[in-house]
């Protein structure tokens, strides 16, 4: 992960500093992705609190089992449900569009559309551990001022992404970074044809493994607003993810800690 | 260069959706800031007791009949060293009926047995297991281990026949490599007949012969990957078996399902025929649609070639009650169809008009006698609670696979709640 914002920092000093023009909106994307997304294979915990009409509508907690593929540079997960009661234990893989879910109690592995995932909420983790940078084109459109997750007035790059293959989840997304540090502040989410699908704030940086980043994202529903999800991240660690955890004859075995 | 005016005009329309986005955006930080959750541990039980109250009607007229239901459920799942893993999964149903002095206990223990992981890829487990194959919703002709499994049937919802059913007594062991897997179990007999004791092991039940099972599936490309199966055992031929699922378009999923190998129908089986074997094939296959409201809707085609055909249907309807009897019984037990083509209609919608209300409707459809079984379910949950309200009707002529039920129509409210 070092190396890559290495990289980025390198991009941006040589886009900057040569030409005095705006930075490389590629890079700074890259070095945001490298802050909120652990470079080497980790663990997480995500505690999530689903507020409706300013009321707790549900709880979960779930433990994020991550790694890149070398090829995509794209995610691939196992996600155990930790709470609710009904819900403990159960497995949710995804690699690529291959998306399964797994009941222990049943034994049943179960494939997943993404339309189907893409309801759940399991899709708030697409906002969290996705390389933006590998997926879409970014576009640097302004240099702002933006209120960042705290109320607090940040200059910021405005990057403009447009998706370079059609089976990512959103069409194009607007994003805010900080100008200082390329930390994202906010980001909008939008279907091809310009519905907003999410506002999501990331806020709450602490230093885990090895970076600042941000322990809460706040997702904000684009149809319904008074549909909040509070997205709480601890418990980071790296994690060995075998490859041959990643399939669904796996999710059966599956027994981490 | 914009007019001045077109760009005053963009501004004011921007503006008030522009203050309206700043405002749901301050209220939800607002929200956030309250939040004070901490991440959840989850233990090595998972215990939940249910309680339910049914009530039913009988084909034509008559008085409803009522009953009430107590069960405790309990999984275990525990690493207790290195490698070593243990798995319990037991279920008692307590039952009260009307017309029944005192309360019916049955007993199902699910599983239990012991994994030894010696490699990452390499595993083997000993004891009851709870062995389920197949990618269909509505009958799974590859779930070879089906037979005889059911002891307490709580509810026609296939996941819940899925759930509370008996494993069996195995050893078994798998290989795993990146984007496959090879298995191999032996089942052996373990007693001669069901038991009807209430805390019976009932391996009567579950072992009453021996078995084996082979199943292999490696990754053909990005989203596919097969399942081939073989099983066999005392009495009867290898059967093939194949399971394949694909993703036709983003919102949907296709899977196959098909064993087929030599066997004697179920009717010669059943009614001590002479001996017809010959190659038949079992098949169950459909699409899941899910919709942009959250709604997953289901579709599938089922096949028994080991099922009578309309013609042998319909005579066995018309003849001897006893031997219409016996022949459901034994494929009913076997979890299989009594006739060759059916038709299984699922739709589940997650959160449906309120958070957290699950409704799931099913139907059941015979072709050769057009009748009918129609399940639905609606469900509400908190976080530990469960309230759920389930209907079913059976419509079809006399003798028909669901209007010989019993019961034309029935209710049930159960409550539960984890522990």
């Amino acid at each position: 992960m070092k190396f890559v914002q290495l990289m980025a920092a390198a991009v941006l000093f040589a886009s900057t500093g040569a030409a005095g023009a705006a930075p490389s909106a590629q890079a700074i994307l890259a070095e945001s992705d490298a802050i909120r997304n652990p470079g080497k294979p980790f663990a997480l915990t995500v505690s999530l609190v689903e507020y409706r009409n300013a009321k707790q509508a549900g709880s979960n907690t779930l433990r994020v089992y991550s790694k890149a593929d070398t090829e995509s540079g794209q995610f691939r997960s196992l996600i155990r449900f930790v709470a609710p009661a009904r819900d403990a234990n159960k497995l949710m893989l995804k690699n690529g569009n291959d998306l399964w879910f797994f009941d222990p109690s049943s034994k049943a592995s179960i494939r997943l559309s993404p339309q189907q995932r893409l309801l759940g909420q399991a899709a708030n983790g697409d906002v969290v551990t996705v390389n933006l940078a590998k997926d879409y084109r970014a576009q640097l459109v302004a240099e702002e001022n933006v209120a960042d997750g705290d109320r607090q007035t940040r200059r910021s790059y405005k990057l403009a992404l447009a998706a370079v293959s059609a089976e990512v989840t959103y069409h194009h997304i607007e994003m805010w970074l900080d100008a200082g540090n390329s930390r994202p502040i906010k980001s909008r989410f939008f279907t091809e044809s310009g519905q907003l699908l999410k506002t999501a704030y990331y806020r709450r940086y602490q230093a885990q493994l090895g970076v600042e980043r941000p322990t809460e994202t706040v997702i904000i529903d684009g149809l319904d607003p008074n549909w909040v999800t509070v997205m709480r991240f601890d418990e980071y660690a790296w994690r060995d993810v075998p490859d041959l955890w990643l399939q669904r004859d796996y999710l059966p075995r599956f027994k981490p800690e | 260069m914009r007019s001045p005016v077109l760009v005053l005009l963009l501004v004011l329309a921007t503006a008030p959706a522009r203050a309206a986005d700043a405002d749901a955006d301050a209220a939800a930080l607002s929200l956030a800031d309250q939040t004070t959750s901490t991440a959840e541990q989850s233990g090595d039980w998972r215990v939940y007791l249910e309680t339910a109250a049914r009530e039913a009607r009988r084909q034509g007229a008559g008085l409803a009949l009522h009953g009430a239901r107590l069960s405790l459920d309990a999984r275990f799942d525990k690493t207790f060293a290195p490698g070593w893993r243990a798995v319990f999964a037991d279920r008692l149903d307590m039952n009260r009926m009307d017309g029944a002095s005192g309360n019916r206990e049955i007993n199902t223990l699910k599983e239990a047995y012991v994994s030894w992981q010696a490699r990452p890829d390499r595993i083997a487990d000993l004891g009851r297991i709870n062995v389920r194959n197949g990618v269909a919703f509505g009958y799974n002709p590859t779930d070879y281990f089906r037979a005889g499994a059911l002891r307490s049937v709580v509810s026609l919802d296939p996941a819940s026949l899925r759930e509370n059913r008996l494993g069996s007594g195995m050893l078994r062991g798998q290989t795993l490599w990146e984007g496959g897997s090879l298995t191999a179990l032996y089942s052996p007999k373990l007693a001669d007949q069901p038991s009807d004791n209430a805390y019976s092991a009932d391996f009567g039940a579950s072992n009453p012969r021996a078995r084996w099972l082979l199943a292999y599936s490696d990754k053909l490309s990005a989203g596919l990957s097969p399942q081939w199966l073989l099983s066999g055992g005392a009495g009867q031929s290898p059967q093939l078996g194949l399971n394949v699922t694909a993703l036709p378009n983003d919102a949907t999923v296709a899977y196959f399902e098909w064993s087929g190998g030599r066997s004697a129908s179920l009717a010669a089986q059943a009614l001590m025929r002479p001996d017809d074997a010959a190659f038949r094939s079992r098949l169950s296959s459909g699409l899941t649609y899910t919709t942009t409201g959250n709604v997953s809707l289901s579709a599938e085609y089922e096949y028994n070639g080991a099922a009578l055909d309309d013609a042998g249907w319909n005579a066995l309807r018309r003849g001897s009650p006893l031997a219409y009897g016996v022949y459901r019984g034994f494929a009913g037990n076997l979890q299989d169809p009594a006739t060759r083509h059916s038709v299984f209609l699922h739709a589940s919608w997650q959160d449906a008009l309120i958070k957290q209300l699950d409704l799931t409707a099913m139907v059941r459809y015979t072709v050769a006698d057009h009748s009918r079984l129609q399940w639905l379910e609606a469900r509400y949950h908190w976080s530990r609670v469960d309230v759920a309200l389930q209907t079913q009707l059976n419509t079809g002529p006399p003798g028909s696979t669901y209007g010989a039920a019993s019961e034309r129509r029935s209710w049930q409210a159960l409550l539960r709640y984890y522990f």
